[in-house]
């Protein structure tokens, strides 16, 4: 272990600090997690902006019950678990309100240099792939492939073996392969994003 | 590498190995940060805030002593206390002062007011018996 890995706090320790209202501790596990909590938010919503809203709630309310974490350590995993329960319940909310969907166009809000438009295109395919994909394969692609959780870290939040969150990120990539291969996305673009 | 894979933690293991970069790259299009390179100093900065009110109010539970919750004890526990022990005395006190009852025995209390003789001295007294007629009950 590295001198800076030793000093760098656990998140069992920040969740300790973060319990006495320490912003600085609670900052640090936003940082860590927010990516993941988006990834996860997305995973379930489908929705950019609802990822947001929900992501964002979800580490208010994990605040707000900071002491239910009986595992400082594993705070990612329960932390997750907020986030998926936050996010389907805003799609059960959105679905009997029954919200129209933003153009993925209007959602960033940015002036559009071609790179920023041609992610834009490529983001709105992904959107439409994932979505025809179930939500448990959305999960554990965004989380392996985009987050880099492990495996074992996947199955730990899913209460799912090992073996079924290889299985699931195989036929996930596969579909999303298939999907993406139904559209006009360019190497050109993926090349750009690299 | 886009600028949000380097700012993601790298895994530790083998499953980078098993993490397809060309996937990976794909799924970075969904980064928010790849068209808006502020989003998540933006999505950090609001969270704090709406956190703030809640960060606050554990900050003092943590500053409140025993001392300071025995305190805020006192304040209601100590009048009530007071209270109640003048309630009592005052019970007490008027509880004194009432006139006690009159004491009666129990003969005393059978015969007030009941004209004419008793048992015994009716059978005494040398006086004709009137013919007695007795009734009969059936049940």
């Amino acid at each position: 272990m590295s001198l800076k890995e030793s000093r760098e706090p656990t998140d069992g320790d920040l969740v300790r600090k973060a319990r006495k209202g320490e912003a600085e501790a609670f900052g640090l596990l936003v940082e860590r997690h927010q990516r993941a909590a988006y990834a996860v938010a997305l995973s379930v919503t489908g929705r950019p902006e609802d990822a947001e809203d929900a992501a964002q709630e979800s580490f208010l309310v994990a605040l707000e019950r900071l002491e239910e974490c009986r595992s400082p350590d594993r705070f990612a995993g329960w932390m997750m678990t907020i986030v998926r329960n936050r996010s389907r319940n805003l799609v059960r909310r959105e679905a009997l309100r029954g919200t129209e969907q933003v153009p993925a166009s209007a959602r960033t809000g940015e002036p559009t240099p071609d790179v920023a438009t041609e992610i834009s295109e490529l983001r709105q395919v992904l959107e439409t792939a994932l979505s025809r994909i179930p939500e448990v394969h959305r999960q554990i692609v965004m989380l392996h492939d985009l987050e880099g959780w492990k495996h074992r870290e996947i199955a730990q939040l899913l209460e799912l073996p090992s073996g079924t969150v290889r299985s699931h990120l195989h036929f996930a990539r596969k579909a999303l392969r298939q999907e993406l291969s139904k559209t006009a996305v360019g190497a050109d673009t993926i090349r750009k994003i690299r | 590498m886009s600028e949000a894979d380097k700012r993601r933690p790298v895994p530790e293991g083998t499953d980078e190995l098993d993490r397809e970069m060309d996937m990976a790259s794909l799924l970075a299009a969904l980064d928010p940060a790849a068209v808006d390179r502020q989003f998540w100093v933006r999505f950090h900065v609001r969270v704090l805030k709406d956190a703030a009110p809640e960060l606050a109010r554990r900050r003092l539970m943590i500053q409140l002593t025993v001392e300071d919750v025995m305190t805020s004890w006192a304040r209601t526990v100590i009048p009530t206390a007071v209270l109640a022990a003048a309630l009592a005395g005052l019970l007490l006190f008027r509880g004194h002062s009432a006139p006690s009852p009159a004491l009666v025995g129990v003969e005393e209390l059978l015969l007030a007011e009941v004209e004419g003789t008793t048992i015994p001295g009716t059978l005494a007294a040398d006086e004709v018996i009137a013919p007695v007629s007795f009734a009969s009950e059936g049940f």
